[in-house]
């Protein structure tokens, strides 16, 4: 569930979870985290690369899961509920951000090659909405913005959760050779948006593709 | 993985369930007639008996949680209206009512046992008229004025057993570790305390009767309440048909154990008999979409892009048979593209037209046009529609970025 706990923080805190959470039960004793240093970390299933202005924790991949999604992967400081980002390296037209059983009433729609950015960010609503436990959700902004040498976009949210806590975030994204890049920022409103969006930027402004 | 780990109907059987599953032998009973159903409670009930003024404690804890949660719609408008209208199906305990309205896109209401209600957004948006509003609102009262709420909890303590108990708090852990994902239960651990008030089969049934004589008293067309329980079973068999699966549900307003067909059959009758010939009912639709009207669009957003194309779409179609408008036509073709299979963008684009000649059409429903006419490169044309969506919404917050495809 490690990546797939992106959710939790894509999906603000709703999926933490004790039960559901890679946090609590199914580690055996050990620490589902590690450290990414500040130094040139390769994320995700290595399509991309970026690096941090400070230590970050990454949530480890599970050896053997059928829920993670390879090519996304979570951080965060302060643990899920209050902070992360999550990156997204390179998924397939056709492909999902996140595991989901096909007889589920909700489901998140399936990322297509040939989405425009609101697209995109629509499918980013369903996720908070279907999996995230989100009753409102706010587009403060989509703007075109240059994201690893190819014209992107920057999408700006912001959320309220069912645990009634706002939430905000912060996507900037592209689709390139019919792949999804994304690095999404979703932090508590109060404080923690603010206290980790120059972490955010520096990250971004590093992400390099895999050459 | 357990991202679906809500209050299942099973660990409900397991444990919260232990009582009402024994409640609910027996298949055939005599309809409950609604001339035998009087309130059991007056105006300004208070508590007498130790176990009960307990449990008020503890609700009054939660209506305190819930009446300052930020997951309410703070609307005077339309807080003051579901005030008047339980205060006027609400029966001889209409003034002591308290009703909150939370944002939940889901078909549901609940009373507490000190008589506060809890109304769900998705309710205001599935209702066609006033009339079925009042009844969901008369049915919720019902429970109240019959005490089922004292009464189920003091039948569930008598009938289990230490077993049973262990099994019913694992029940109620587990239901209240679990909720929250995607079913919106959590506001105030709504799904641990509705555990406690499962009503049984007889229960629900004292409720459809007194509904029905409740909204009959108020003017209200009585055979509204069976259309409500009717859409409710049509939404969801709709929904679990599309994902192919049988139709199960936790709780929701009319608790699942009667079977629907039985329970169609009584509420029909019910509304057959409190019925008095030649007397003028009233469904007052047109003052209930003048009333919801500004959150209407809101209500459909939270719904469609759920993305359960399944209930959507047999939601707008039964709203529609009202009449179509641009905002069904529109939110019609945000169902086919958020499910998003081959062939649904033609789908989209589609209704997408078709709601743009309506003169509500939303601004929404033109940039989506706009974009479907792009990616069909149809490109002269999805400027017209894009220049149309700024002039409609110039601080869009995605103004930037249609400026640039509308260049």
């Amino acid at each position: 569930m490690t990546k797939m706990m992106k959710a939790a923080l894509v999906a603000g805190a709703a999926l933490a979870l004790p039960a559901c959470s890679s946090i609590g039960g199914d580690t055996f004793g050990m620490s589902s985290y590690s450290l990414a240093r500040v130094a040139r970390q390769s994320v995700g299933d290595g399509g991309l690369s970026v690096v941090a202005p400070r230590p970050w924790n990454r949530q480890r991949a599970r050896l053997f899961s059928f829920f993670d999604i390879r090519e996304v992967e979570d951080w965060t400081l302060n643990g899920p509920y209050l902070d992360g980002i999550t990156f997204v390296t390179g998924l397939k037209s056709g492909r999902n951000m996140i595991y989901q059983r096909r007889s589920e009433n909700q489901q998140v729609p399936a990322f297509r090659a040939d989405m425009t950015a609101p697209e995109i960010a629509s499918m980013l609503e369903s996720l908070y909405r279907v999996r995230g436990g989100a009753v409102d959700f706010k587009t403060l902004g989509l703007q075109p913005r240059p994201f690893l040498g190819v014209n992107g976009f920057q999408l700006d949210y912001e959320h309220l959760d069912d645990d009634e806590l706002w939430r905000k975030g912060r996507v900037v994204g592209a689709v390139v050779n019919g792949r999804l890049y994304l690095i999404l920022f979703d932090a508590a409103r109060l404080h923690y948006y603010n206290a980790a969006l120059p972490d955010f930027e520096a990250i971004v402004q590093s992400a390099q593709l895999r050459r | 993985m357990c991202l679906r780990c809500d209050l299942t109907r099973r660990s409900l059987l397991i444990g919260g369930g232990a009582a009402a599953a024994a409640l609910a032998t027996g298949t055939a009973q005599a309809r409950i007639r609604p001339a035998d159903m009087v309130p059991l409670i007056g105006p300004g009930y208070r508590p007498t008996d130790k176990d009960e003024m307990g449990l008020w404690k503890e609700m009054e804890r939660a209506e305190e949680e819930i009446s300052g949660s930020n997951l309410l719609i703070d609307d005077p408008r339309i807080t003051t209206y579901l005030r008047d209208l339980i205060g006027s199906v609400g029966g001889p305990a209409a003034k002591d009512f308290r009703i909150y309205l939370a944002r939940i896109p889901q078909f549901n209401a609940m009373m507490f046992p000190t008589g506060f209600a809890v109304v769900f957004s998705g309710l205001l948006l599935r209702m066609r008229n006033e009339a079925q509003l009042a009844g969901v609102i008369a049915h919720e009262s019902g429970h109240f004025l019959r005490r089922h709420q004292i009464r189920s909890w003091r039948d569930m303590r008598k009938k289990t057993d230490i077993f049973a108990i262990g099994t019913m708090l694992a029940g109620i852990g587990g239901g209240a570790a679990g909720v929250g994902v995607g079913d919106y239960v959590r506001l105030a651990e709504l799904g641990t305390l509705l555990s406690l008030f499962r009503y049984s089969r007889e229960m629900e049934a004292e409720a459809d009767a007194i509904g029905a004589k409740l909204i009959e008293q108020a003017g209200y067309p009585p055979v509204e309440i069976a259309n409500v329980w009717q859409q409710l079973v049509g939404e969801e068999q709709a929904s679990a048909a599309y994902r192919r699966k049988r139709r199960d549900r936790g709780y929701d307003l009319f608790a699942t154990h009667p079977a629907p067909e039985d329970r169609m059959v009584d509420l029909r009758a019910d509304a057959a008999e409190v019925t008095v010939p030649g007397k003028l009912y009233d469904a007052r639709r047109a003052r209930y979409l003048d009333t919801i009207g500004s959150i209407r669009p809101m209500l459909l957003d939270d719904q469609v892009k759920l993305n359960d194309p399944g209930a959507s779409e047999y939601l707008i179609k039964t709203l529609a048979l009202d009449g179509w408008n641009g905002l069904l036509r529109f939110y019609e073709g945000e169902v086919w593209r958020l499910r998003n299979r081959p062939g649904d963008d033609v789908r989209a684009a589609q209704s997408y037209s078709a709601a743009v000649v309506y003169p509500d059409a939303p601004a929404d429903a033109w940039r989506w046009h706009g974009i479907a006419l792009l990616k069909a490169g149809r490109t002269a044309e999805a400027k017209a529609a894009f220049a149309r969506y700024l002039a409609m919404k110039p601080d869009a917050p995605d103004a930037a970025w249609v400026r640039q495809m509308a260049g």
